[in-house]
């Protein structure tokens, strides 16, 4: 039989994603055309609605570029969870230690160091004994999981507060940011931005961006072309840990101000979608990090609707599944 | 009478015309070569022969007999068999489960009855073969007899080879051809793909050229040269490769009781010393397998290794690759997909590799944009590339090209020393002179270059001089001379 045409394999793959959908929604008894309305215009319905999309945006393209760093060195970074959360909490208490516009850029990079640490005992597994990276950055996101809640829970705990938190920044010991219209934008998503297209200048112009990508597309020519595979893995995989546990601190400190059971909805997890979303080439790490923010916040909005919030989870993992067989497609057309 | 008859035959893939009414005629007990430069379409007209391609237009006529096959199978019941160049054999099983794979007696099987059918056909070429060893244990010459007797146990008597001899010595090769006679005296018919000229001119009876799918010539051997028959292949005049005055310059590699651990553990190159001069061409034969890829890999860096080994008076141990390919040292790899490029990217992407860190490719941190555009157009016009862009995939070309475009790569920002590794893999007959002719004017330039190849007729050839390896002993010959050659490339001196 002859095989079918890439067109109509992703047409059929695409029409069956939309047939998902439907199927989820029908039998949630909710009404199609209003859920997939307010999932897609809930950010845009208030100021305070757009600012929470904003603050999982910055995030989101933070973790983008972790996740995408490591992947183009063809490493899958399971572990910025784990790093972000580690980030988020070592950033919180450096800042509410130090206070003020030191204690903001001391928070920041402490998550930064947080998050190297907690991606070191993979980076070095895999580089240099070959462990895979896959299981050793769950392995440590359990533990960031587990650790955190517990210090969160007692020694780093506010003592006057009746849930697991820590006390929390105040407006002066946070980053502000620049009032556009009716909302803020937070300085941290001007960092964001810059960090997306600074890696994408780097992955793109410079030698260590060549040889990092050599690395993920073919390591044994990467060797014969003298690429040291070893360290560039090793390295590839701490610059990761480091951008998601900045990515944390820096969560910290512009939007949430606290460290709190519950500090992250899975931010690390989508991320690995969102760098997937983006396809081939860095910069699509922006719109791809803001339909995980506008879906995320949506599928908040589609409760009231009595629809599961799993709804946007759904969409967002079809939408990922659809994504990674066009760039297959691709990758197998060149092939000849 | 002819046997086979193949008339008129065209076909088309598409818009591209593979083969343009091209007709082979082969008698009887004949060994029939079949040559040309790689897409001449050879193997396409085997392909049909076999049944494994249906022509756009033309006839198969077989035993006088119009034939329509739609598959092989079809093709196997009229006795008509195919070894293709790859070896289709399971190196999992026994020699003797490889024999009847997808031909077995039946359902049930007596295993006794089929060893002894195993047994009166080796016999009668011949062979001997423990039925019972796994099949990994052969070596290429094994694995290739045993694909012949897989022929006969299908009861082929019309046998169509592929390239038989790339992957064996000249001896094997000579033994080959005389199992290969004896067949063909009881009455078996055997067409031969091949670009070895020498095996033709010695061996068969007739011989049909094509090139760019068309039919050149048909004519029996006795009254041909190989010259000419090299002449009827590329279509033009060829003068002869003009053997030199062996260059006397300094010593470029100097290798002293090389030793390099091999992957399972034991001693791939044994005790290796020997020299390259600046300006020499130095060609190391050895059948596949005998050490060859892992004194390449010590020489590269991406293999450790005891012993001494100095280019132009440094030692080389203890160096990254990276510092080594910034002394000049170069490689054409073994394995085009897996060491020397990278398919997905372009052509002027992977024109980079090894480069990277060159002061010549870098400003700041950055990639020289304007030097990487520059060499990627000289590599792609150094050995005449074929490609629609710079941009385009790399993988995408011909395996002959690709091989064109990382010769002429590994010959750029003046090596120091050239490792190429079959530098003519895939590529026609001028291609191949035109790489010899620049590691030629690499060497004259101060490099020196080693050149491994599995065909011996290309080293005697194209090198100033011959070392041998086998079973990971380098040892070098008295004479550039084939007979010696041969026979220390198996061993037996």
């Amino acid at each position: 039989m002859r095989p079918l045409s890439p067109g109509v394999r992703l047409g059929a793959l695409a029409l069956t994603c939309i047939v998902i959908v439907l199927i989820a929604l029908i039998t949630s008894g909710a009404n199609p055309a209003q859920v997939l309305t307010t999932l897609l215009t809930d950010s845009f319905r208030s100021p305070t609605a757009f600012a929470d999309t904003l603050k999982r945006f910055c995030p989101y393209m933070i973790l983008g570029v972790a996740v995408f760093w490591a992947l183009r060195a063809g490493l899958f970074n399971i572990g910025v969870e784990g790093q972000f959360l580690m980030g988020g909490m070592t950033g919180t208490v450096v800042a509410l230690q130090a206070g003020g516009m030191g204690g903001v850029l001391l928070g920041a990079a402490a998550g930064m160091v947080a998050g190297a640490a907690w991606a070191l005992p993979a980076a070095w597994i895999r580089a240099y004994r070959g462990g895979h990276e896959v299981i050793s950055t769950i392995m440590l996101n359990m533990i960031a999981f587990q650790l955190s809640n517990h210090l969160v829970s007692g020694p780093i705990m506010d003592p006057d507060a009746g849930f697991p938190t820590t006390r929390t920044l105040g407006p002066q010991d946070m980053l502000s940011g620049v009032p556009v219209g009716q909302i803020t934008v937070n300085w941290a998503l001007v960092i964001a931005f810059g960090l997306v297209m600074g890696f994408g200048w780097w992955l793109r112009k410079t030698v260590a961006g060549y040889e990092l990508s050599v690395v993920g597309a073919n390591p044994t020519a990467g060797s014969f072309a003298g690429i040291d595979v070893k360290r560039t893995t090793f390295a590839a995989l701490l610059a990761s840990g480091a951008l998601a546990g900045f990515g944390g601190g820096l969560q910290a400190v512009a939007f949430e101000g606290r460290f709190y059971m519950g500090f992250s909805t899975g931010y690390g997890f989508d991320a690995l979608g969102v760098a997937i979303l983006a396809g081939g080439n860095p910069i699509g790490i922006i719109p791809s990090a803001f339909a995980y923010g506008l879906l995320q916040q949506g599928a908040l909005a589609v409760q009231t609707l009595h629809v599961p919030p799993g709804i946007a989870t759904l969409i967002l993992s079809l939408l990922v599944v659809l994504f990674s067989a066009i760039r297959y497609g691709k990758v197998r057309h060149s092939n000849g | 009478m002819s046997i086979v008859a193949l008339e008129g035959i065209t076909q088309r893939f598409g818009d591209f015309v593979a083969l343009d009414n091209v007709s082979l005629h082969v008698r009887k007990g004949d060994l029939h070569a079949v040559v040309g430069e790689n897409g001449a379409g050879k193997t396409t007209l085997m392909r049909i022969l076999y049944g494994a391609l249906t022509p756009s237009e033309g006839r198969v006529i077989v035993q006088g007999q119009e034939r329509h096959y739609r598959s092989s199978r079809e093709a196997i019941a009229d006795r008509i068999g195919m070894v293709s160049q790859h070896y289709a054999i399971i190196p999992e099983l026994t020699c003797l489960q490889n024999l009847m794979l997808g031909a077995e007696p039946g359902a049930f099987m007596n295993l006794r009855q089929c060893e002894d059918r195993a047994n009166v056909l080796a016999e009668q070429m011949g062979f001997t073969f423990d039925w019972h060893a796994r099949a990994e244990t052969l070596g290429p010459a094994g694995a290739q007899k045993l694909e012949i007797l897989k022929l006969l146990w299908r009861d082929a008597e019309i046998m169509i080879l592929d390239e038989p001899t790339a992957m064996l010595s000249p001896r094997d090769a000579d033994a080959l051809f005389e199992s290969l006679r004896k067949l063909a005296s009881q009455g078996a018919t055997v067409i031969l793909v091949t670009h070895r000229l020498p095996e033709v001119i010695e061996y068969c009876q007739r011989v049909t050229v094509l090139r760019g799918g068309k039919l050149i010539d048909d004519q029996d051997v006795q009254d041909l040269a190989k010259a000419q028959l090299a002449e009827l292949i590329v279509g033009h005049a060829l003068t002869a490769f003009e053997e030199r005055e062996l260059p006397q310059g300094e010593t470029a590699l100097n290798v002293q009781n090389l030793v390099v651990r091999g992957d399972r553990g034991n001693d791939a190159v044994k005790s290796a010393s020997f020299q390259v001069r600046k300006g020499e061409l130095v060609g190391l034969a050895g059948v596949d397998g005998n050490g060859q890829k892992e004194l390449f890999h010590a020489l590269m860096g991406t293999r450790g290794f005891t012993g001494l080994a100095n280019l132009n008076g440094e030692d080389l141990s203890g160096r990254t690759t990276r510092d080594r390919l910034a002394a000049g040292v170069r490689i054409i790899a073994e394995d085009r997909h897996a060491e020397a490029l990278v398919e997905e990217w372009s052509l002027s992407d992977n024109a980079v590799l090894g480069f990277q860190r060159l002061p010549s490719f870098r400003v700041g941190a950055g990639i020289n944009e304007a030097t990487k555009a520059e060499r990627t157009r000289q590599f792609i016009a150094k050995f005449n590339t074929k490609c629609t862009s710079a941009g385009q995939a790399i993988g995408s070309l011909s395996g002959g090209n690709q091989q064109r475009f990382i010769a002429a790569r590994a010959l750029g920002e003046n090596p120091s020393l050239v490792l190429a590794f079959q530098p003519a893999r895939g590529l026609d007959i001028d291609a191949t002179r035109a790489v010899y002719q620049g590691l030629r004017d690499a060497c004259s330039q101060g490099a020196g270059a080693l050149i491994v190849s599995f065909d011996l007729d290309e080293l005697l050839e194209f090198c100033d001089r011959i070392l041998v390896i086998n079973g990971g002993v380098v040892s070098a010959p008295h004479q550039k001379e084939r007979a010696e050659i041969g026979q220390l490339m198996v061993g037996a001196i």
